[in-house]
């Protein structure tokens, strides 16, 4: 069992590791065709892996409608929602408009959807500027000078800024292109070096966690 | 009429060798390219053929080259071949492709042209092509004795050597790095974030409340995710020591069992196993929004008093941490997602920035392998950091001294494909 | 001291109780207020427009000249990677970007990445098709999503047909005229990916452009416009088109206003807003500093 769950696992993972490090040197087409088949099996377990999910999530709810958890109403119309959903979208053959006409999922996705994961998103403005309010202070040297090229950037974005400010907008444009640009590539340069890092340990096998449980 | 007949005469003896000379030199045709060369293009999956040739006096805007192109290896009629390409003589050298220098096929101030499948050419592998090149200035055309090539697949992509030497080179580093981080003890600065992993956890205990620990948007293939794992494994055994309750709301159920793992095996060292609760990683949702609101409802009903944000996150940062705030709870972040990084740390008592979430699992468990490859990291970035300084100068002098042997140093480190 | 320096200390000190307390009142404001004001400058603006001149940055401008440079029939691929969160930014850069496209007679393979924005991303292709009198599989064609996000474009770029062997609506696009002669990712003449997370531009970099060879263009969200810096001034894409004021200029360059153009006024009133309450904010902290120093020393 513990081969099963262990080596088996480690050695796949160390020969198409391996296998797919080099394929990247590899031009010829059968390296290509291979690519082409993993990346097509991908696609299959990306779609597998929603089937997971949906059901994953029917799974803790149920438990917390049989048990009658705190809040157990909600997981009642979280079911009814999704099996709904899942009914509409089945009849309306997953589309939201047939031939110009809205489907009934359509409108689910319209006047459902849209609105809420759009007010989701319209509430980071608010909380931006909250946040901003409670922590932009110059506390520091630094933190004054982080202030400075917020404000800068914040005026040279916006027509009334560049209008008030002429300069701002080149100002902004330096900051973004020399600074920004910059900093983001070395942060980008230690994320790589990281994730290449992480990457050897897990082909070689010296990172497992991913596989769950501690040492052996 | 004397005046007259010796006119003509004149007009008609004097001029006529100059037209005459003209004549022949209209007459004369342009001298086609000299030294072809054609061959299968080198480093490539096939379909693709190179021809290589001589620089000419001629070679102006005003004359144009011709590609000529035609399957098999017999040519009755070059002048029939087809015309796959045409342009300017003083374009399309050596010097000017991308290829580096250890794979150019020839001397910078010869001409190069590289014919690939599609687009109006056909290429197929394994078949015989004969090319050949023109060079036309007006009616005048110089064709050049076709030459033959066949177009095959490679193995081995050579203009990325430099790449592969510098993988294998990066990944011996950090094997060099594990093995003496086996042997001897190695340095690793404080990193604030991770020194207060405990005084958020003892807050919390002392207070009575949860913990609450999110994994961040991606899946268990990112690297970011794992390094939560591994924190969250650090962060469990502490909540087990302290009797603590631990709640590790997810977004992908994969990730959600690999925690319920790493979990339940740190409650186990940690000496507690029937404290350990299944339900204490739980799966909310996979959609973006829809989790936020569910972990903000957690954190307002339940209210925390340590939040963990560990991994990878999009927009929906600002909202979890902001509405955390919001409760007063200590809140530990480390991401690799640099786009909300501002928002981390504007909100955030401690962030960790980019590759301080990777060196994190490295300084909670002081690991041999974990330490060894901060190491190695640190060694890779010392590397490029001196690569930079190089570079700059050498490409500031091949600038100021107009000489081109800098660009074999900067070359080693272009990504060519 | 005289009685009326007394009393002038007891005012000043009072004053200054006065002042701290206000300040301290001021720096723990109920968040609602903020809210309210940011709401007000949001809305306002929208119900009362200005329309103040936006200059043009070569970001944006980037994208827009090579969209122009491209003969008319080119393959001009639009990957519209975004759920309705990112709706606002990236729906008005998406909408120029077609108008574009279509005016320019460019045959438009418009798709997704993502599965929540599927049928976003139909409605706005066929709004715009509809609007500049484009048929589909003749002149654009929308391939729909399908699952694996990194996965399909490597799939693509190895065969179209393959990964998408049937548009959105049905139709096979094996003998649809729009992609006739379109084998893979190597015939796409421009690619633009409208990217609002993962996958997004730099997926279509990292396993599109970097094997495939095609020109790339992105655009994305304010938020994440700044880390794609490295990708632009390094030539991995050749213009980026940044959240709503990137919008905004590419409706100026094009010569047709629409709700980017509109939104920036709502967008200048917040900004100023976000800047003065930061300043007050300082303001309000250094005055309670001073005044904690004084009473220390």
């Amino acid at each position: 069992m513990i081969f099963l769950r262990r080596q088996v696992p480690l050695l796949i993972t160390l020969i198409t590791g391996l296998v797919f490090a080099a394929q990247y040197y590899v031009p010829h087409p059968t390296s290509e065709q291979i690519l082409t088949s993993v990346t097509k099996w991908l696609q299959i377990i990306g779609g597998f892996a929603l089937v997971l999910g949906v059901s994953s999530l029917f799974h803790v709810h149920a438990i917390k409608i049989r048990r009658k958890e705190a809040g157990w109403g909600y997981s009642f119309v979280l079911y009814v929602s999704m099996l709904g959903t899942i009914a509409v979208g089945l009849w309306s053959n997953g589309k939201e408009a047939i031939d110009g006409t809205m489907t009934a999922f359509g409108w689910i996705y319209n006047f459902m959807m849209v609105p809420l994961q759009g007010t989701m998103f319209a509430i980071l403005a608010f909380f931006i500027a909250s946040a901003a309010y409670r922590s932009f202070r110059a506390r520091s040297r630094e933190a004054a000078v982080l202030l400075i090229a917020a404000v800068i950037v914040m005026m040279g974005r916006v027509p009334l800024g560049e209008y008030l400010i002429p300069l701002s907008g080149d100002l902004s444009q330096w900051i973004l292109n020399v600074l920004n640009a910059s900093v983001r590539r070395a942060i980008l340069i230690g994320v790589s070096l990281g994730t290449v890092a992480l990457s050897i340990k897990i082909i070689f096998g010296m990172e497992r966690s991913y596989l769950g449980g501690g040492k052996e | 009429m004397a005046l007259l007949l010796l006119s003509l005469a004149v007009l008609s003896q004097s001029w006529l060798p100059v037209f005459a000379q003209y004549d022949d030199q209209t007459k004369k045709t342009l001298s086609p390219p000299q030294d072809i060369r054609a061959f299968d293009t080198p480093s490539d999956g096939g379909g693709s053929l190179t021809v290589i040739w001589s620089p000419a006096p001629y070679d102006s805007a005003a004359t144009r080259y011709q590609v000529l192109l035609s399957e098999g290896t017999t040519v009755p009629d070059p002048a029939a071949m087809k015309v796959v390409a045409e342009f300017p003589a003083n374009q399309h050298y050596v010097r000017e492709s991308k290829w580096p220098w250890w794979t150019k096929p020839a001397t910078g101030e010869q001409h190069q042209f590289t014919m690939r499948n599609g687009r109006g050419v056909e290429l197929k592998n394994g078949i015989a092509y004969s090319v050949t090149v023109a060079a036309v200035l007006s009616d005048d055309r110089g064709i050049a004795q076709p030459v033959q090539a066949t177009p095959q697949p490679n193995w081995m992509n050579w203009n990325q050597i430099n790449n592969l030497l510098l993988a294998l080179l990066f990944g011996g580093i950090v094997f060099y790095a594990i093995s003496r981080a086996g042997k001897r003890e190695i340095f690793l600065r404080r990193i604030p974030g991770l020194d207060a992993v405990d005084e958020a956890i003892g807050r919390a205990t002392e207070l009575g409340k949860p913990i609450l620990f999110l994994t961040g948007a991606h899946d268990m293939s990112d690297p970011s995710t794992i390094a939560a794992a591994v924190i969250l494994g650090r962060v469990a055994k502490r909540t087990a020591a302290y009797e603590t309750e631990l709640l590790v709301p997810h977004r992908d159920p994969m990730t959600m069992a690999v925690c319920q793992e790493i979990t339940k095996q740190a409650y186990l060292e940690a000496g507690k196993p029937d404290l350990y609760k299944d339900d204490s990683n739980f799966f909310i949702t996979s959609d973006q929004f829809s989790y936020t609101a569910a972990v903000d409802g957690i954190m307002l009903r339940k209210k925390p008093a340590a939040n963990f944000f560990m991994g990878a996150y999009f927009a929906e940062a600002l909202l979890l941490t902001e509405t955390g705030a919001s409760t007063g709870a200590i809140q530990i972040a480390g991401t690799d997602s640099d786009h909300q990084l501002p928002f981390f740390v504007t909100t955030c008592d401690y962030t960790l920035i980019g590759e301080e979430l990777y060196a994190a699992s490295a300084y909670l468990s002081r690991e041999p392998v974990q330490v060894g490859t901060l190491l190695g990291q640190d060694i890779g970035k010392g590397l490029i950091l001196c690569v930079l300084g190089i570079g700059t100068i050498l490409a500031t002098l091949g600038v100021l001294l107009d000489v081109q042997w800098p660009q074999l140093f900067l070359d080693v480190f272009k990504d060519v494909k | 001291m005289t009685r009326g320096g007394l009393g002038l200390f007891y005012i000043h000190h009072r004053s200054l109780v006065t002042v701290m307390s206000f300040a301290e009142r001021m720096l723990k404001i109920d968040r609602r207020i903020i809210f309210l004001v940011i709401g007000l400058c949001t809305l306002l603006p929208l119900l009362y427009p200005v329309g103040l001149p936006i200059k043009i940055s070569q970001e944006v401008r980037g994208v827009y000249d090579y969209i122009e440079s491209l003969p008319e029939g080119s393959v001009f691929l639009l990957s519209l990677d975004f759920d309705p969160a990112s709706k606002p930014e990236l729906h008005p850069q998406s909408i120029s970007l077609l108008r574009h496209a279509f005016r320019k007679n460019l045959r438009v393979v418009a798709m997704t990445l993502w599965v929540s924005g599927t049928g976003m991303a139909d409605q706005v292709v066929t709004q715009v098709a509809r609007e500049m009198g484009k048929e589909s599989g003749k002149d654009y064609v929308f391939l729909g999503w399908s699952p694996g996000g990194s996965a399909v474009i490597m799939n693509m770029g190895q065969d179209l047909y393959g990964t998408f062997p049937a548009d959105y609506n049905g139709k096979p696009t094996k003998g649809l005229p729009v992609l006739q002669g379109i084998a893979n990712l190597r015939d796409v003449n421009y690619a633009v990916s409208l990217g609002a997370g993962n996958p997004g531009v730099e997926a279509w970099y990292v396993f599109g452009k970097d094997k495939y060879k095609f020109e790339l263009g992105g655009g994305c969200t304010g938020v994440m416009a700044p880390g794609l810096y490295p990708l632009l001034r390094s030539g991995q894409i050749n213009g980026l088109i940044g959240g709503l004021r990137g919008a905004a200029e590419y409706e100026t360059l094009i010569g047709q206003k629409g709700k980017a153009i509109a939104g920036m006024d709502a967008q200048s009133a917040t900004h100023l807003a976000i800047i003065v309450l930061v300043i007050l904010c300082n303001l309000f902290y250094f005055s309670l500093r001073r005044q904690a120093k004084q009473q220390g020393g």
